[in-house]
């Protein structure tokens, strides 16, 4: 069946809204009975359910995609679901908040800390889920891996209690905002599709001069992203350049010094100026420094 | 009637998304290849649909249409281009017939062909013809072959319901489970337009059923390609004709011709109509990249062999006649031995690329490590050097496509062999130190 189907045009939806009329077609049936065979799919549901779900979709057909559909370069799919997804999302539904204990990187745990959730986060590059939430001592915002997580407990919230605190996240996330101006190198305009395409997972404005037929990105994200960003950076290499962003041109600088170290090379300007043959020991010491985790 | 084509459509927003707002109206439409006419009739059926389905956005808002559509992570829970999907048109007297049909249908109920006619008839608007029996049959026919309603068993004349019997039979709490599992599985999984479809009437039909002081949204998910969804439109097209081995004819644009980009100075990704190439090929496989959220197609090409093609270059799909199995088989065979080591889709020379890397220093987690091993695809860590470094091994066609991914490691990565991959390393970066060197 074709996704364009009459069934599906805009004028219908609208009407089928308006009426309260719940339409469902077998294509996206026969979509939903391949994804629930899916091993994690029990994580999703309270026991039953997905035997409940599997005989509801008995006389559908199974929409089939391997064999013809591959693909390519993903990252292993450590986890889909996580069975405290079903109940911090309720968490978030019902305007609650938390008392939360979990594992910190060193092996200690912080126990029993008031906050406030307000995403559940997937990251697709590290395959895992993340609470983010709001932690009420430290007035700061959180990233909690799911799976270091030792307890939970709801806690109700006062409406308006509520609205002051996610003010307050609101408040926080603007200041963590940050961005970064990306400019197409000119010989490389004709890649530009690679390169829009490899920026697409972020929150961008493009502006084109039609003099200098120059492409420039500006890039808005959150600073505990730039790590990221500087990988997808390095992912492109020469096609681009920053040309604002102390921190991101700071970075990209000692990249390119300490990879040339590690290969025993010197920048182009500086050759004649240091005989490298290989790295030098405060370069060996500094090498990869440039790297943190995303 | 020709079949409607949404190329225009997707090509549109798939620029739209990708430039967000780089372009004024004039040099959108050079880069289309359409008028200005034609792309302010676009822009406003674009509107208009979003405008229904969304039912957010009044005109006089005066909101431009390229914000709309504009990427915002923490409001990103709703999929901004799934209302592609609802672009078929349709005439206002079928569209209401329909809505009345299934109406009727509502809370269970079983009616007959005729009983249908009569609800559809007395409450079809007065300035709307009122619709004949075979026109209400057919219609029962189409919604029945589209899964929409089912003929309950029994003797003639036959009973129709809707059917849903996810919404009959599910619980509230149980339907919120179904609702995140279509949210979760659309967003981590290809393919996802029906996904995302469902969770779209599954949203509405919890909106209508929970308070309104819930929050109905609770997930993101992090760098997400989300324009890989324009490609769905062709997908479904092209595994159909692989499953019954049919050649497809359509006219290309190769998103990359450096050349005739240098002279016309304009985006190569939109080219004028005039410059497409018409192609005719047998599809075998579809893939998916990762990396860029980018969709191929390879097929096999009677001249030129093995033939890889972009799906966003891709516009008026045809399907052709079809190939005898073994013939299928025999290519089928052939692109899978070349493509068995292509880190996307390379078929170059098989090589071994070899690199080192470092931990970092003094983190408490080797983060270097574990990205390795989640995104080093058929890679083995060969060698564990100590504290300090592993030894990284695959076997790749070619070493353009794994090149930037060893890039984006920065000086945790030493690329050992092949060698010329290890002299276009150094070369690169120490172009890229030129750029960042203090004028």
């Amino acid at each position: 069946m074709n996704p364009f189907e009459k069934i599906f045009n805009y004028q219908l939806m609208s009407r089928l809204e308006d009426s309260g009329t719940f339409m469902v077609t077998g294509n996206e049936r026969s979509w939903l009975k391949a994804m629930l065979q899916h091993s994690e799919a029990v994580q999703a549901f309270a026991p039953g359910t997905l035997a409940k779900l599997e005989s509801l979709l008995e006389q559908d057909s199974l929409m089939e995609t391997a064999g013809p559909l591959i693909q390519k370069a993903a990252s292993k799919e450590l986890q889909v679901y996580h069975p405290l997804l079903r109940q911090l999302r309720r968490s978030i539904m019902h305007r609650n908040q938390i008392k939360l204990s979990y594992m910190i990187k060193n092996g200690r745990q912080h126990e029993h800390q008031s906050g406030v959730p307000y995403k559940l986060e997937y990251s697709m590059v590290k395959k895992e889920w993340y609470l983010l939430w709001y932690h009420q001592r430290h007035r700061s915002l959180m990233s909690t891996k799911l799976q270091t997580i030792l307890a939970i407990q709801d806690m109700p919230c006062e409406p308006e209690r509520y609205i002051q605190l996610t003010a307050s996240i609101e408040a926080l996330l603007a200041k963590r905002s940050t961005s970064a101006v990306i400019q197409v190198v000119e010989t490389y305009n004709a890649e530009l599709s690679r390169i829009l395409y490899a920026f697409s997972c972020f929150e961008k404005a493009v502006s084109y001069d039609d003099q200098l037929k120059s492409y420039t990105i500006k890039l808005t994200f959150l600073n505990n992203e730039a790590e990221y960003v500087l990988s997808k950076i390095r992912f492109l290499g020469k096609r681009i350049k920053v040309t604002q962003g102390d921190y991101l041109q700071r970075r990209m600088r000692e990249a390119s010094s300490l990879a040339l170290a590690r290969y025993g090379a010197t920048p182009e300007r500086e050759k004649g100026a240091v005989t490298a043959t290989g790295m030098n020991t405060e370069a060996q010491a500094k090498a990869g420094a440039d790297i943190v985790p995303e | 009637m020709a079949k409607e084509s949404f190329d225009k459509e997707i090509q549109f927003l798939r620029m739209l998304v990708l430039t967000s707002g780089a372009y004024s109206r004039q040099q959108f439409a050079d880069r289309l290849g359409i008028s200005i006419h034609t792309f302010d009739k676009t822009i406003k059926k674009l509107k208009e649909i979003v405008n229904a389905v969304y039912q957010q956005l009044p005109e006089e808002q005066g909101k431009e249409f390229a914000e709309t559509v504009r990427y915002s992570y923490f409001d990103s829970a709703d999929h901004m281009l799934l209302f592609l999907f609802r672009a078929k048109s349709l005439k206002e007297t079928e569209s209401k017939r329909i809505s009345l049909l299934l109406e009727a249908l509502q809370s269970g109920r079983t009616l007959t062909a005729m009983e249908l006619m009569d609800a559809c008839c007395g409450n079809m608007p007065a300035e709307l013809a009122p619709p004949d029996e075979k026109t209400v049959r057919s219609d029962l026919k189409y919604l029945e072959e589209v899964g929409v309603i089912r003929k309950e068993p029994g003797p003639r004349p036959y009973r129709y319901r809707l059917a849903n019997e996810l919404v009959q039979e599910l619980t509230e709490e149980e339907l919120l489970d179904l609702y995140d599992f279509a949210d979760v599985m659309a967003n981590t999984h290809v393919p996802s337009v029906q996904g995302y479809m469902l969770r779209d009437s599954l949203k509405k039909h919890l909106q209508r059923t929970q308070e309104d002081t819930v929050t109905l949204d609770a997930f993101l998910y992090k760098y997400h390609f989300y324009s890989r969804l324009l490609d769905e439109a062709h997908l479904f097209s092209l595994l159909a004709a692989i499953r019954e081995r049919r050649k497809v004819k359509f006219l290309y644009f190769s998103p990359k011709k450096e050349t005739s980009y240098a002279s016309r100075n304009t985006n190569p990704l939109f080219e004028r109509d005039t410059t497409g190439k018409e192609e005719v090929a047998i599809p075998i496989k579809v893939v998916y990249d990762h990396q860029y959220g980018r969709w191929y197609l390879l097929g096999f090409h009677s001249g030129k062999g093995i033939v890889k093609y972009r799906m966003e270059g891709m516009t008026q799909i045809q399907e052709g006649e079809a190939v005898p199995q073994e013939q299928f088989e025999q290519h089928l065979a052939q692109l899978e031995a070349r493509t068995a080591r292509s880190w996307l889709i390379d078929t170059g020379r098989t090589v071994t690329v070899r690199a080192r890397f470092f931990h970092p220093v003094g983190a408490p987690q080797n983060f270097i490590k574990e990205r390795v091993q989640l995104q080093g695809q058929w890679g083995r860590i060969t060698e564990e050097d100590g504290a300090d470094s592993f030894l990284y091994e695959i076997e790749v066609n070619g070493t353009f496509e794994i090149r930037p991914w060893l890039r984006s490691f920065g000086s945790s990565c030493e690329v050992l062999e092949p060698l010329h991959l290890r002299k276009e390393m150094i070369d690169e970066w120490k172009e890229i130190a030129d750029y960042y060197e203090p004028v």
